[in-house]
């Protein structure tokens, strides 16, 4: 009679809970839309905490215009199809200058085109809370990570000011000039995500999945070819390869693996038997040990 | 032969379950150097799914723990830039790993006394606990202080690892003797499924497997003893609580009160009532997305919709009408200091229960947990990781219960007015209607008198509703400020 939970279930409930909370306490939440998986599950909890109402604030993506044209066509369908209120915001300074992901360190790039631009969305919009799809297990400062993130006024984090969490009680009382960044998925892992997909049947960005596509090696990472903005060097010849990701962001800067797994079945199965962890694909944390941390301080994400 | 070719890998992983069978929290408490990190570090790596550059890290390292030939596995738990430097663990860290049947959560908290507040705010996430002593140092004045704390945030099931068997000479006599120490604050606590393990971290030895160096032990290794509790919330217990946290509409037929099960259960057709007004109603439909359902249990987050509309919003708690929770305007209650800032009695405060957020018209502490002698002391202040007894006296009466019976609407925090930050937090040990607020000094705030003043210009929308509360509780909180007793009468 009682059915047994199993750990899908808490942690959906989970999140659920963590939205309303954070929807009843703040003033004007939004909701981080990059599009990626962790973007999926994170918009599809939403639905159901306020099912059968919509979600009661509207995505925001930052878009850095080097994101995969994939991501923008799944971008468009998804807030199209679910009928869901979509802000885009790019640093059209950073634009202008010229910045971009080949010719400038990833630090500059990120904090010009990422960190930069996110603040002014929040700021020109007036958002007092943003949710966002961080997981705890991605890498070692966010074990530490609190579900209600506080920032000082201009999105410092400040890890003396994080206020501690007890129970499943969610302050969400703000000092003058403070926001919050809400993780409703604080507890999920890489594998959890992916299974989570599969239950749900949820629609992902097709990158996700191998298919044939032009490819060149380059520092031993497998980039792919989604435009012509990336100049090669002398010896690099595009290949056509069976790739997929296990992360997405800006082209340039997401190194694909080889893989055959071209269904969410084989995705799933995969994922779950992996030897690596998925910020293996993600040029930038490999900058320095404490890289995440210090561009957290600074207000990334 | 490399100190790593020594080490058992794990055989290939068999085929992952897609849904794992619950999940069990697990809080990780000890002392500086008594082998946590390497404890823990070791668990992973023996029993998980650990990530193969995850390994390559650790064999890259060339670190060896404790001039042993083992790696350092605690080089596996690493944590913010500022406290590797520093060498220790201050705030709690959140690390996952799954067996073939269960997801573990582990909850790495310091054990030092100036870190108390984040061993309690750790321990409250916790189902069970390992309290960690080295063999050689057994039942310490810090392993009582510990059991202290979890027993203040109802950590009931409690393991005690005593570590470095190696260095005693995997001593029966010795362990046998802690074992005793421990027995004892067991019976103190009346912790349940007590016991305790002699490890060694380093070798993992009854870690992820038996020892060989022990043959006197006859009980569960330390993962074997995890993988029988029961994950939480399998069991729901006590009576049927929910808090309600947001009030959705669809529409004009859809009133539906989204919140999660906090005990108990409850079916479509259930009656329930809301405590604070005693109106009751029927449930007509327990709602989620993708389906309706029959029934909700315990840790379920769902939306209720009832067949009479009972005007309940956020902050409201429903339940069975045999067994209600006491709206109460006076608690008794032990907490835990978490801020910099002492209490300040002349200071704004909140009380925040599952939902609620009201006014505080005064808080009395009455005693502080010597962390020496765990007895109480008389006192009137309480700074930051003080543990104390308190008597709070609310400016409108909140539905609660004694956290011993029912943890989900039995605990708060405290709330600074002015800054936000969550000062205390703490369990409610009993609750009461009437008392020290009743006093012929308290200045009580009408209904009539807000809505001719400070919110003459709000309608009865639901917004607005929530705003006449909301400035409702600041007026109290600035007359508080000044030296008043103030009582909300809405
Ligand atoms: N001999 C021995 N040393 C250990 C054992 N467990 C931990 N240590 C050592 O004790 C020291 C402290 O361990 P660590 O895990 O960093 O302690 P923490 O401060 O509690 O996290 C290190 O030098 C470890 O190598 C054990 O079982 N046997």
């Amino acid at each position: 009679m009682t059915a047994p939970f199993s750990h899908l279930d808490v942690l959906e409930a989970e999140a659920i809970h963590i939205f309303r909370e954070a929807a009843a306490q703040f003033r004007k939440p939004v909701l981080l839309y990059s599009i990626g998986k962790d973007s999926t599950v994170l918009l599809h909890l939403a639905r159901k905490a306020f099912f059968p109402q919509r979600p009661p604030f509207p995505l925001l993506h930052i878009d850095t215009t080097w994101k995969f044209k994939d991501m923008i066509a799944f971008r468009d369908k998804t807030v199209r199809e679910l009928g869901l209120d979509l802000i885009v915001h790019t640093n059209r300074e950073g634009l202008e200058r010229g910045i971009n992901p080949i010719d400038y360190a990833p630090s500059v790039y990120t904090d010009v085109m990422k960190t930069q631009p996110l603040k002014q969305a929040l700021d020109q919009h007036g958002f007092d809370a943003a949710f966002g799809g961080a997981r705890r297990d991605e890498e070692g400062s966010r074990a530490k990570e609190r579900v209600f993130s506080f920032r000082s006024p201009g999105h410092r984090w400040d890890p003396r000011r994080q206020r501690p969490e007890m129970w499943n009680l969610l302050n969400g009382r703000l000092g003058v000039g403070e926001t919050v960044r809400v993780f409703p998925l604080s507890n999920w892992t890489e594998r959890d995500v992916w299974r989570y997909i599969a239950r749900e049947g949820l629609d992902v960005v097709p990158l996700y999945f191998a298919a044939r596509r032009p490819t060149i090696t380059r520092n031993g990472q497998l980039l792919v070819l989604d435009d012509d903005r990336l100049p090669l060097q002398p010896g690099e010849t595009p290949q056509t390869r069976m790739v997929r990701f296990r992360t997405l962001g800006c082209w340039p800067l997401t190194a694909a693996v080889a893989s055959s797994a071209s269904d969410i079945e084989s995705v799933v199965a995969e994922t779950l038997s992996a030897r690596t962890s998925e910020r293996q694909g993600r040029l930038i944390d490999h900058d320095q040990t404490g890289a995440m941390e210090r561009k957290k301080q600074e207000g990334y994400f | 032969m490399t100190a790593l070719s020594a080490i058992r890998q794990p055989q290939a992983a068999p085929e992952p379950a897609q849904e794992l069978n619950g999940i069990l929290h697990l809080l990780t408490c000890g002392s500086v150097d008594d082998g946590k990190s390497t404890l823990i570090g070791r668990l992973l790596w023996d029993a998980s799914d650990l990530y193969d550059d995850q390994r390559e890290t650790l064999k890259k390292s060339g670190r060896t723990a404790g001039g042993s030939a083992h790696p350092d596995f605690s080089l596996l738990v690493d944590g913010l830039v500022a406290e590797r430097e520093q060498g220790i663990t201050i705030d709690i860290a959140w690390r996952y790993f799954d067996t073939d049947t269960r997801r573990f959560v582990i909850i790495d908290s310091p054990g030092h006394e100036q870190y108390t507040r984040n061993m309690a705010s750790g321990a409250s996430h916790a189902d069970v606990a390992i309290m960690l002593v080295d063999a050689r140092h057994g039942v310490k004045r810090q392993t009582r202080r510990h059991a202290a704390i979890l027993d203040i945030v109802g950590v009931k099931r409690v393991i005690l690892a005593v570590n470095k068997m190696d260095l005693v000479g995997w001593s029966q006599e010795k362990f046998r003797a802690i074992e005793a120490d421990f027995r004892e604050l067991t019976l103190r606590f009346g912790f349940r499924d007590a016991i305790a393990i002699p490890v060694s971290a380093v070798g993992g030895d009854n870690v992820a497997r038996h020892s060989e160096h022990m043959p006197w032990y006859t009980g569960p290794y330390l993962l074997e003893h995890l993988e029988r509790l029961p994950a939480r919330d399998t069991a729901p217990a006590g009576p049927f609580r929910f808090p309600v946290q947001f009030v959705l509409r669809d529409g004009l037929d859809f009133r539906g009160l989204a919140g999660t099960v906090s005990a108990g259960r409850v079916c479509v057709g259930d009656r329930v009532t809301d405590a604070s007004s005693g109106k009751s109603a029927h449930v007509l439909r327990i709602a989620t997305m993708g389906r309706d359902l029959e029934f909700a249990q315990q840790g379920q987050a769902v939306a209720l919709q009832l067949d009479t509309d009972i005007d309940v919003a956020r902050g409201a708690v429903l339940s069975c009408p045999q067994t209600q929770p006491t709206v109460a305007t006076h608690i008794e209650a032990r907490l835990v200091w978490l801020w910099e800032t002492p209490f300040d009695p002349r200071a704004g405060y909140l009380l925040r229960t599952a939902t609620d957020l009201a006014p505080i018209s005064s808080i009395k502490i009455k005693s502080l947990l010597d962390l020496e002698t765990l007895a109480a002391q008389p006192a009137e202040g309480a700074s930051v990781n003080d543990i104390a007894l308190a008597g709070i006296t609310l400016g409108r009466p909140v539905a609660v219960d004694a956290f011993a019976a029912l943890p989900g609407t039995g605990a708060f925090l405290i709330v600074d007015a002015t800054t936000g930050a969550s000062v205390a937090g703490g369990v409610i040990l009993s609750a009461a209607n009437g008392g020290a607020a009743d006093a012929a000094s308290t200045f009580r705030i009408t209904r009539e008198m807000l809505a001719k003043g400070i919110c003459r210009d709000l309608g009865s929308s639901e917004q607005d509703r929530h705003e006449f509360q909301r400035r409702a509780n600041e007026a109290a909180l600035l007359l508080r400020a000044a030296g008043v007793d103030v009582k909300l009468e809405l």
